[in-house]
Order: C-alpha cells, then sequence, then structure tokens
C-alpha cells in the first residue's frame, strides 16, 4: 500500500516537474518575441528566416521586429530562425502553407513559385511604395518574371578579397590589383608556411558556387555570360571552359585552403584570417558578418576588402552580383496580411534601415539601392563603415554597367547544383568539357521552361 | 450468435481504426504519391505535372552519381553489418557477467546513441576533424603532415561511416546483452561442466541461442543503411565530389536543390526496393524457423 501511495506521489511530482520545466520555456519565447509587450490580441505576420548569429538574430528582433510592432496596434510580427529554411519554404508553400513573408536564397529560387503560384505580384506595392525608382535596376528586374514583379532583394552580395593587412605588412606584400599579383602572393604565402587564402565548404556545400561565379565573371566575361544566359550561346564555349579550368588550377595550387577547404567554414576561415594564418579569405562581401566575431580589440581594423582582381579579360574593376536574400509576399494568406507583409518589406528597403542594421549586423543588409548617400558612417564601427563602403562602390559599378552573374541570382535550379558541384572537376571525377556540356544539358531544359530570370544587360554588349 | 458475431466485428473495426487510419494516411498514401511521381517531371511545386513514364529511371541508370551513390549504400552495408555487430557483441559478452557494473557501462555507452545526430556530428567535426581547433589541428602542431579523413575521396565515406559506427555500436550491445541474458542458464552451466572454453561457450550456446535476434538486427541494420543520410549530410553533405553520395542525400539533392521531385521519387522507390529486398529475407528467414 506504502509503496503504491509512494509511486502516485512520485508521479504526480514528475507531472507536475514538468509542466513547471515547459512553463519558463513558453514564457521565455514570448518575452524575445515581444520585448515584453503583450501583443497576444494581435494578428501574427509571420516571416522565416536563416538561423543568423544570435547578435544577428538580435538585431533584427530590435531593428525591425520592435520597431513594426510598435508603430501600429493590429499586427504583431514574429521572426523564425530556421536554418533549414529554403527546404520548409519550399514544403511550406507547396501545401499552400508557410509564413507571410517568403525568404528566398536568391531570384532564381523565385521562379519555380511564381510558376506555381505561390506568391503575390507586388507590382502594386512597387507602385506604392516607389520601389522601382530607389532599387538598382538589374536587382530590381532580377526579382521580376515577364515583367511583374515578385521579389526583391534585400542586400547585395558579391564576391572579393578579404585581406589580412598585418599580414601583408609583415612580409612586405602589396595589395593585389591584377589576378597576377594575387597568385604571386598566394605563391609566396605557401612558401611561408601560411595558406595561400582560407575558405571553405564545410556544412555548407554551395560555397563552391563562389568560386565558379567569379571566374565565371572574372575570366569567361559578363559579356559572354550575358550570351550564355539569354540563350544566344552555348555554355560549351572556350571562355566558359577557361573560367572552369582556372577554378581547376587554384584548385590544384591549393589557393582555396588546400585539402582543408571541406574542413572549414567560413566563421573558422575568418579565425585563421584573423590568427595571421593567412593573407587573404577570397569570398562572398556577406562574409562581413563573420568577420565581427574575431577582427576584435587591436585586430579590428586589420582586415580590408578589395574587388577581385583585375584580369586580362575583365580588366575594369567589375562585381558579381549577388543576393544575401530575396523577399516575396506568400499568394495564400490574406489581403491585409499581403499589405503588412508589403509594408515590413518596404520597412528594409530604406537606407536608413540598411544604417542602422549595417551598424549593429555588418555585411548583410547592403540594401541595393540607387541613391546610398544618406547613409552615414560617421558613428559605425570600423567593419560596418568598411562594408557600407563596399555596397557603395558596388553600387558604383553596377550604374557603370560592370557586372557580373553570381550563381544563386541569376541561373535556374538544376543548372545552379551543377555549378555547386564544380568540385567535380576539382577532384578529377568529370573533365572540363565533360562538366561544361553538363550544364548545358542542364541549362537548356530550364531555358525552354521559361526558368531563367531575367538577365540585366551589362556594359559592351550590344 | 449472429447478433454477437456483428457487435464483436463492429468492434473489431472501431478497435482498429485508429492505426488504420494512420496507416493509410501517413503511409500508404504517401506511399502510392511517391510511385506516382517517380513516373513525372514534377518540382515540387508546380501544379503542372507530366508524365514522362519511366524516363526518370532510366536517366537514373545512365547517371554516375547515382551508381556512385548505391555503391557507398553497399560499403556502408558491409561496414555496418561486420564492424558494429562485432563490437556490440564483444561488449555484450564482456558485460554478460559484470552483474553489479553491467548498468552503468550501459548507460556510460549509450550517451552517443542518445545524442541528438547533429550534436554528434559537430563533436567530431569541431574536435576531431577541424584544423583549427580539433585532434589534426593538435596533431599538425605536433608536426605531423596530416589532413582530415573527410577531406579525400577515398577515404572519407569510412570516416563517415565510422562516426555513425561510434554512436550506433552501443544499442547493439543492449541489445544482443539482453538476448543473451535469455539463454537458458543450464545450458550454460552444462558446457562448463563439460570443460567448454569462453570461445566454445560463445560459438555453441550463447550465439545459437541469440541467433533470431542477431539476424533480425542483421534485417533492420540493413534496412537503416539504405536509408542512412543524417551522418553524411551533417559531416559533409555527400561531398567532396559526390564521395560520400549515399541515395538518401542524393534524393534530398534532387529534391530541394534541382527541383527534381519526380526523379527524387524514383531515388526514393529505389532505396524501398532495397529495403523489400532486406524484408523479404527476413520473412523467408522466419518463416522457415516457424515450420521447424
Amino acid at each position: 500500500m506504502r509503496k503504491r501511495v509512494s509511486k502516485a506521489v512520485l508521479s504526480i511530482v514528475l507531472a507536475a516537474s514538468m509542466v513547471f520545466a515547459a512553463v519558463p520555456a513558453v514564457m521565455a519565447d514570448e518575452i524575445t518575441t515581444a520585448a515584453g509587450e503583450d501583443y497576444s490580441d494581435r494578428e501574427v505576420i509571420n516571416l522565416w528566416f536563416w538561423g543568423a548569429e544570435p547578435y544577428a538574430q538580435e538585431a533584427m528582433k530590435a531593428l525591425l521586429v520592435d520597431k513594426y510592432n510598435a508603430s501600429q496596434d493590429n499586427y504583431q510580427l514574429v521572426v523564425e530562425f530556421r536554418p533549414s529554411v529554403d527546404a520548409d519554404m519550399t514544403t511550406a508553400l507547396a501545401a499552400n502553407q508557410g509564413p507571410d513573408i517568403v525568404y528566398g536564397s536568391g531570384p532564381s529560387f523565385v521562379m519555380p513559385l511564381v510558376e506555381a503560384g505561390k506568391l503575390e505580384p507586388m507590382d502594386a506595392y512597387s507602385e506604392q511604395y516607389g520601389w522601382a525608382d530607389k532599387i538598382l535596376q538589374p536587382y530590381y528586374e532580377s526579382g521580376t518574371v515577364n515583367g511583374t514583379l515578385y521579389s526583391l532583394v534585400n542586400g547585395v552580395s558579391t564576391m572579393g578579397v578579404f585581406y589580412n593587412k598585418k599580414v601583408l605588412a609583415d612580409n612586405g606584400w602589396e595589395v593585389p590589383t591584377t589576378i597576377e599579383e594575387l597568385e604571386a602572393v598566394m605563391d609566396k604565402a605557401l612558401e611561408a608556411g601560411l595558406y595561400a587564402s582560407v575558405t571553405g565548404n564545410k556544412g555548407w556545400q554551395p560555397v563552391n558556387e563562389n568560386y565558379a561565379s567569379a571566374f565565371l565573371t572574372h575570366v569567361a566575361g559578363p559579356a559572354t555570360m550575358y550570351k550564355v544566359l539569354t540563350g544566344e550561346e552555348s555554355w560549351v564555349n572556350d571562355d566558359v571552359k577557361a573560367a572552369v579550368a582556372k577554378t581547376k588550377e587554384w584548385w590544384d595550387k591549393g589557393y582555396l585552403a588546400g585539402s582543408d577547404y571541406v574542413n572549414l567554414n567560413f566563421s573558422e576561415s575568418l579565425a585563421l584570417l584573423a590568427d595571421e594564418k593567412a593573407p587573404f579569405f577570397i569570398g562572398p562581401s556577406i562574409a562581413f558578418q563573420w568577420a565581427a566575431s574575431y577582427f576584435t580589440d587591436d585586430k579590428t581594423e586589420n582586415i580590408a576588402f578589395v574587388p577581385f582582381p583585375a584580369t586580362e579579360q575583365v580588366p575594369d574593376t567589375t562585381y558579381t552580383l549577388g543576393a544575401a536574400c530575396t523577399l516575396s509576399i506568400n499568394a495564400n494568406v490574406s489581403q491585409e496580411h499581403k499589405d503588412e507583409a508589403a509594408k515590413i518589406i518596404d520597412m528594409m528597403m530604406n537606407a536608413e534601415f540598411m544604417q542602422e542594421m549595417t551598424a549593429a549586423w555588418p555585411g548583410y543588409w547592403g540594401t541595393p539601392l540607387k541613391d546610398l548617400s544618406t547613409v552615414d558612417t560617421s558613428e559605425m564601427s570600423y567593419l560596418s563603415s568598411s562594408f557600407v563602403d563596399v555596397v557603395k562602390s558596388i553600387s558604383d559599378a553596377v550604374n557603370q554597367g560592370n557586372f557580373g552573374y553570381y550563381d544563386n541570382v541569376f541561373f535556374p535550379a538544376a543548372t545552379q547544383q551543377r555549378i555547386i558541384n564544380i568540385d567535380e572537376v576539382w577532384f578529377d571525377t568529370i573533365s572540363v568539357d565533360d562538366y561544361v556540356q553538363s550544364i548545358q544539358d542542364e541549362f537548356e531544359v530550364e531555358f525552354e521552361k521559361g526558368l531563367v530570370p531575367p538577365i540585366p544587360k551589362p556594359s559592351g554588349v550590344e | 450468435m449472429n447478433q454477437k458475431t456483428r457487435r464483436k466485428i463492429n468492434w473489431n473495426y472501431f478497435l482498429i481504426a485508429p492505426a488504420l487510419i494512420i496507416s493509410v494516411s501517413i503511409i500508404l498514401v504517401p506511399g502510392i504519391m511517391t510511385i506516382v511521381y517517380s513516373f513525372t517531371d514534377w518540382n515540387g511545386l508546380s501544379p503542372n505535372i507530366s508524365f514522362i513514364g519511366l524516363k526518370n529511371f532510366q536517366q537514373l541508370m545512365r547517371d554516375g552519381i547515382f551508381k556512385r551513390a548505391i555503391m557507398n549504400n553497399v560499403i556502408w552495408t558491409v561496414m555496418f553489418i561486420t564492424i558494429p555487430v562485432c563490437i556490440g557483441m564483444f561488449s555484450a559478452m564482456l558485460l554478460l557477467n559484470r552483474k553489479k557494473t553491467r548498468n552503468f557501462y550501459q548507460l556510460a555507452f549509450l550517451i552517443p546513441y542518445v545524442l541528438a545526430p547533429s550534436v554528434n556530428a559537430m563533436l567530431w567535426l569541431n574536435i576531431m576533424f577541424s584544423p583549427v581547433s580539433g585532434v589534426i589541428a593538435a596533431l599538425r602542431n605536433m608536426g605531423l603532415d596530416i589532413s582530415s579523413p573527410l577531406a579525400s575521396m577515398k577515404t572519407a565515406i569510412y570516416a563517415c561511416a565510422g562516426v555513425d559506427i561510434w554512436h550506433y555500436w552501443s544499442y547493439l550491445t543492449v541489445i544482443y546483452l539482453a538476448a543473451l541474458r535469455q539463454t537458458p542458464q543450464d545450458q550454460v552451466e552444462a558446457a562448463m561442466v563439460e570443460g567448454a572454453g569462453s570461445w566454445q561457450l560463445f560459438r555453441f550456446v550463447y550465439l545459437p541461442s541469440i541467433m533470431t535476434t542477431v539476424k533480425m538486427m542483421f534485417i533492420i541494420i540493413t534496412i537503416g543503411c539504405f536509408l542512412a543520410f543524417d551522418y553524411i549530410k551533417l559531416l559533409t553533405g555527400g561531398g567532396p565530389a559526390h564521395a560520400t553520395e549515399v541515395l538518401g542525400t542524393y534524393a534530398y539533392s534532387l529534391a530541394f536543390g534541382s527541383m527534381k521531385v519526380g526523379k527524387a521519387a524514383a531515388v526514393g522507390l529505389v532505396i524501398s526496393f532495397f529495403g523489400l529486398i532486406a524484408s523479404s529475407i527476413y520473412t523467408y528467414l522466419t518463416r522457415k524457423e516457424n515450420m521447424i
């Protein structure tokens, strides 16, 4: 009898402890999503986002979520940070579910969603908020399908060279301005027992696409790539082959972190750069956001960024146009929610938001605006103001037509996947010729289906 | 009598309904849909779906990555039906006579098994394989010219399997130990009286006694090996250059990378086919035993 009573008491204690353990978790969630305010009577506007670092999530909550929630009385914005946001989003939208504001990893991600009728046309909102007038034209166009706007790029990204000023100065190496100079410094770094450059695809295989995109821009050239992407020319041409062969040459020489490429992520790569283990980190400008964790104290100003150096084929400063992400509106939500989603997207598409977010989270929110003159960097940290300089420089180059194409913005899904698989060439499982042919095979099918986003015309193309 | 029987049948339907509804809705319907999609070019989103017959399967037969994925699944299976089985059996035999400390050891061994795959993978990536902070970095600092096994096409699949085996073997230990403890004690004692050594005791008394469990685990391991996904996805994503690609990661990459859900469904069917073969073998073996 006593045994039975003690069992019952134990059960009650266990059940109670489970309930009490759950309560603080629920309460904590409410506090983090509502910043201490009780918004339980408000309708929820959802935004799913990738799993950014904790400091970045805090910045987003403070500068977007809290600001929006405080601006009106009917809705509350809830941002969910999901590491597998791309796969989650596709699955949810396929079932006519998903958040009000649709995150995408680039305009090419948007194309199948538009074809399936999952996204709301945004032309009316564009007119209401004046997006066409204030956003850089190539970026605005990349979000259109058959002339109708479906997505906006929230931040620009481009391939370039981060370097450690101290490593270059200590070794008497100059900041490279041409690819030959860059390669010469990397050779010397290898001789000195350093990494030639640090980078890697640990945990995120699509990192490969950064190098493919950069060499397609700077070796194949924007004019060739424009013709290829508009179907005027085949992928199987000497310029594209030369670009792929150049990535292979870099791989073989160990310029891409040597055998550590598959064991390093961007965060670790920047830690190594900060620790003076390499002169360079060649990667996307969004990597500024990870640099903030390692270039601290007396190392803060050791890092700098230059555009990808000049090549024989592309001598002028040219940027590969990439996107941090795209924002769209779910077609399967109520009209009121669509209107609010557009309002929230507009909050993110202005210079003031870019200034505030870049100050707190450098590297991600390079809003592709035509006019960035109002962005004040005087109060910003070194990293934040460096990033703003990069975005302004990209903006100028784009206005002059000096740009190439990032695969995650301009290539359709299956073609992009073949680009990501460029490591097949690096590891000698396929020849350059066969690899380029395999891209052509995928692209041909997707081009015929109309899955290629609009391709902006660079300078030098008639 | 008739009325009574009818009432009983009605109750049977009522009792079986929850399991039946769940099975139909989350197994049968998606299963049928997967079969149907494997004959289409569906991208996972579009309302326009075209039936393309056997084209997906024909393309897979010519696809080098698909062939490599099958080969990797076979390598994975061979490793899993030998290495963790041997370790698990050996440790179970060792624990069999440790009556006081057995529970402690089981608990300690099971820790990797109860941790989430993402945690285990991060531990190995950061503590073992990392050239910044891991054992690899420490060995390099000691002057050894060494790189991570994940970086080589020749070793990456074995490195991934090693991590998965590290997390899995203790589960087999627990299963085998539970089975070993069911061995009739009089047989054990009789063998010992006859002068049987440890190996003979295992070979002629314990092993025949647990053979049903061993066979069942063999089939479960084989089916699981063709469903392998989590550790490979977390450790290498199928790379480098598809060196660790298995059918599960390839199907995922086709569905969510290339947006070829129809083709991914075809790969899914191939996975099911291998599972079906393993299940059939198990059914055959157990039927033979039941007839004896």
